[in-house]
C-alpha cells in the first residue's frame, strides 16, 4: 500500500470518465428500463467497449490490466450517477477474479475476453434455500461421469441469470458430500439441458433480477470445472474479497446519490424564512452522512490497496469492515434523504423512494451485517466463536 | 499522413458557480475547470480523421497551470502529443492577443490541418479560429457540421437556416467544427493509462518569440468594463382561470412582445 491517502491520477481520471458516461444514462434510464422490463444493455455495452468493465482483467485476455480498486471505482461512479449495476459485482469481480487466478490457460482464453469487453456476463451462485449465511450447508453436487460432470441441486437469490451466458456454480463433489465445505466450481452455460430458472418476485427497483435455479442432472464437460478439484476453498475465497470491495462501492455510490439529492433539496426548499438546510436538524444528519460515506470509501480503498499489494489476510479484514460501513451508510443516507424531502421523498419523481428497498440489500448480501460482526468479533478481537 | 493540431481551451465548468475576479476577468483559479465541451468535438473529428487514414494529433492549449487538465483529457481520448503554452504574462488576453500566441505556437509545429471547436463555452465569441487563420495566412473554413479529408482536400458541410453549403479548401487550412459533428468519445481505460506516457511540451512566451507587451490584459484591445451575476430567476406568474384565462394569457404574451 502506498503512503498516500489519495487515489492515483489515473484512478481519478477513470472516475471522471465513468461519471460522465453515467450521467449520459442516469437514474431515469435505469428506472425506465426497470419499468419497461428491459435491461441496461446499452450502458453495459458502452461501458464494456470503453474497457470500464474489464479494467481488472489481465491485458493478455483483453482487459485493462488494472486493479480491483479500478473496477470498484467504476461501480461506485455508475451507482452515484443512478445506475447501480449489481452484475458488476458478480461478473467481472467474482467470476473474473476466480477464472483469472485459478482457471487453466484454455479457460482463461475462452471466458475472459468476453467478460473484459462486456459482451459476455456470468452469474455467480452459492446461496441455496438451506445455505445462506452458512455456506457449509450447500448440497448441490457434482458427480463424475465418463466424459465430464453431472450436476444436481438448487440455488436461490441468484442475480442476473437471465442476462448471463453462464453461471459459476459452487458445488460439492460426490466424494465430499457432507461436512466442512470443500467447494468445486463449475461454469455452466445458461442454455445447458436440464438447467431451468424461475424469477423471484422482488421489491427492488432494478432491471437486474433474482432467480431460483434448478440443476436436474445437468451434464457438463470436464473443463467446466474451473481450476482444480483440490484448490477448493482457497479458490472460492479468491473471489470474496473483490466481491466485498465491489459491494461496498455499490453501496457508497448509491449513498452519494441520495446525499446529493438531499443536499440540493435542502438548499432550495424554503418553508419558513430560510432554506430548510439552515435548520441543524436537517443539516446535521446530512453532514453526518457525508462523514460516514467518506469513511466507508476510505476503508474500501484501503481494502483494495491491500488486495492489490497481495496482503489477502489484511485485505479480508478491511473488505469486511468496508462492507459493513458501506451497508450501514447507504441505509442511513437513503433514510435521511427521504426525511429531508418530506412528502417528496416518497414520490417517484424525486428518485429516492425507488432506492429504498435496494439500499437494504447492502446490509444483507453478499454477506450480512451480523456475519461481518461475527467475523470481526472472532478474528479481530479474539472473542469466542458464537455459532 | 495527416498532421493535425487541435487548439483546445480550458474553461470553468459551465455547471458550477462561475465568478469573475476583481479586474473583471473570468475566475479560473477557484472554479473547477475542464476541457471546453465544444472543443471535444474538434478532438473527436481529428481522431476520426487520423484513424481513417494515418496521422498524428497534437493538442495545443494556452492557459494557466490547470489548463494541463484539458490537454490530458484530449490525450486520454486518444491524441498523440500535447503542447501547453503557459506564461503569467498571458493572463487576461482577449481573443486577438490569444490568437497571436496560438498562431506563434502553431508555426512551431508541423501540421497539415488546424482544428478548433466552434466557440469556447466561457467566452463564446467564436472568432479565434478566423483570427488564427488570418495570422497564419491560411484559409478558414468554419462551423463545419461534417468534415472529410481526402489527401490535401478538406471538405466541410456548413448548415445554415435556409441551406447547407459544401465548402472545400486545398492545402493547409484552419477548420472549426460544431456540436453537430457527432458525440465525442469518452476516454477508454486504455486511453487513460496510455495518456501518462504521452509527451507534453510546455512553452513560454520566450519560446515562441512573443514579447510579453503584446499580450495580457494591458495589451488587449477589448476591456471588460463591468460584470454582474445573472439575476436569480423570479417566480412565474400564475393565471387563475375565472372564465377569462385565454384573454389573460394573450395579454401576458403581448406584454412580453411574443404576440
Ligand atoms: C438482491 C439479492 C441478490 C442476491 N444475489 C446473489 C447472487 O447473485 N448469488 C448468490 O449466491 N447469492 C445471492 N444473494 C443471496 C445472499 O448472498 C444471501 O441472501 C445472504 O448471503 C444471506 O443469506 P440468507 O438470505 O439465506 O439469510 P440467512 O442466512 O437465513 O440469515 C437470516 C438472518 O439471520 C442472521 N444470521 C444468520 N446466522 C447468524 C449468526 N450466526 N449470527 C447472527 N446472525 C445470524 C443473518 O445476518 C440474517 O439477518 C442475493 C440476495 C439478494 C437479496
Amino acid at each position: 500500500m502506498t503512503a498516500a491517502f489519495t487515489e492515483s491520477e489515473e484512478r481519478l481520471a477513470l472516475r471522471k470518465a465513468v461519471a460522465d458516461l453515467g450521467r449520459k444514462y442516469g437514474q431515469e434510464y435505469f428506472d425506465t428500463a426497470f419499468k419497461e422490463g428491459r435491461k441496461t444493455t446499452e450502458l453495459w455495452a458502452e461501458a464494456g467497449k470503453l474497457g470500464y468493465l474489464g479494467v481488472a482483467v489481465p491485458e493478455e485476455y483483453g482487459g485493462g490490466g488494472g486493479e480491483i480498486g479500478d473496477l470498484a471505482a467504476v461501480c461506485e461512479e455508475l451507482a452515484a450517477a443512478g445506475c447501480p449495476l449489481l452484475l458488476m459485482v458478480v461478473s467481472p469481480a467474482i467470476v473474473g477474479t476466480i477464472i483469472a487466478q485459478y482457471g487453466t490457460e484454455e479457460q482463461k482464453q475462452r471466458w475472459l475476453p468476453g467478460l473484459a469487453d462486456g459482451t459476455s456476463t456470468y452469474a455467480f451462485s452459492i446461496t441455496e434455500p438451506d445455505a445462506g449465511s452458512n455456506s457449509h450447508n450447500i448440497v448441490t453436487t457434482g458427480y463424475r461421469t465418463e466424459d465430464g460432470w453431472r450436476l444436481k441441486g438448487t440455488k436461490t437469490y441468484i442475480s442476473g441469470v437471465d442476462e448471463a451466458d453462464a453461471v459459476l456454480v459452487v458445488a460439492r463433489l460426490e466424494d465430499a458430500r457432507t461436512g466442512k465445505l470443500k467447494p468445486a466450481l463449475f461454469l455452466v452455460p445458461t442454455d445447458a439441458e436440464g438447467f431451468t430458472y424461475n424469477e423471484i418476485d422482488m421489491g427492488i427497483t432494478s432491471p437486474e433480477k433474482q432467480f431460483t435455479l434448478f440443476f436436474d442432472d445437468v451434464l457438463v464437460p470436464k473443463d467446466a470445472l474451473i481450476g482444480s478439484e483440490d484448490a477448493g476453498l482457497e479458490q472460492l475465497f479468491a473471489g470474496l474479497n473483490p466481491e466485498r470491495i465491489m459491494a461496498s462501492s455499490f453501496a457508497t455510490g448509491t449513498a452519494r446519490l441520495a446525499l446529493e439529492k438531499a443536499t440540493a433539496y435542502a438548499k432550495e426548499r424554503q418553508v419558513w424564512k430560510a432554506p430548510i438546510g439552515a435548520h441543524q436538524a436537517v443539516a446535521h444528519p446530512l453532514a453526518q452522512t457525508h462523514i460516514e460515506i467518506e469513511m466507508a470509501r476510505l476503508m474500501t480503498q484501503k481494502a483494495a490497496a491491500l488486495y492489490a499489494a497481495g496482503d489477502h489476510m489484511a485485505a479480508g479484514e478491511a473488505a469486511n469492515m468496508a462492507k459493513y460501513a458501506a451497508g450501514e451508510v447507504v441505509c442511513a443516507a437513503v433514510d435521511r434523504a427521504i426525511q429531508t424531502l418530506g412528502g417528496n421523498g416518497l414520490a417517484h419523481e424525486y428518485g429516492l423512494v425507488q432506492m429504498l428497498a435496494g439500499s437494504r440489500l447492502s446490509r444483507i448480501a453478499p454477506v450480512s451485517r451480523e456475519m461481518i460482526l461475527n467475523f470481526v468479533a472472532q478474528f479481530s478481537l479474539g472473542l469466542p466463536k458464537s455459532y | 499522413m495527416t498532421k493535425i493540431v487541435v487548439a483546445v481551451k480550458y474553461v470553468p465548468d459551465a455547471t458550477a458557480d462561475r465568478k469573475f475576479e476583481s479586474d473583471d476577468t473570468v475566475d479560473r483559479e477557484n472554479v473547477d475547470g475542464l476541457l471546453s465541451e465544444l472543443d471535444e468535438y474538434a478532438v473527436e473529428q481529428a481522431l476520426q480523421i487520423v484513424e481513417e487514414g494515418e496521422g498524428e494529433v497534437t493538442v495545443l492549449t494556452v492557459g494557466p497551470d490547470d489548463a494541463a487538465d484539458a490537454v490530458r483529457k484530449a490525450l486520454q481520448m486518444g491524441a498523440d502529443a500535447g503542447v501547453h503554452v503557459n506564461d503569467e504574462a498571458i493572463a487576461g488576453s482577449d481573443a486577438i492577443a490569444t490568437s497571436l500566441v496560438l498562431a506563434k505556437a502553431i508555426e512551431k509545429l508541423e501540421y497539415d490541418l488546424v482544428m478548433f471547436g466552434m466557440a469556447s463555452t466561457d467566452g463564446s465569441m467564436g472568432i479565434v479560429p478566423t483570427l488564427v487563420a488570418e495570422r497564419l495566412g491560411l484559409p478558414a473554413v468554419t462551423y463545419g457540421s461534417e468534415i472529410t479529408v481526402d489527401g490535401s482536400t478538406v471538405t466541410i458541410r456548413r448548415d445554415g437556416d435556409a441551406a447547407s453549403e459544401t465548402v472545400t479548401a486545398e492545402g493547409k487550412v484552419v477548420v472549426s467544427v460544431t456540436d453537430q459533428t457527432g458525440e465525442p468519445r469518452y476516454p477508454s481505460f486504455k486511453g487513460i493509462m496510455a495518456a501518462k506516457k504521452k509527451p507534453v511540451d510546455e512553452w513560454s512566451l520566450a519560446d515562441l518569440g512573443v514579447d510579453a507587451a503584446q499580450v495580457g490584459l494591458d495589451a488587449s484591445g477589448t476591456q471588460v468594463e463591468s460584470t454582474a451575476p445573472r439575476p436569480p430567476r423570479t417566480a412565474g406568474e400564475i393565471v387563475t382561470d375565472e372564465g377569462d384565462g385565454g384573454t389573460k394569457l394573450a395579454e401576458f404574451l403581448a406584454s412580453k412582445k411574443f404576440i
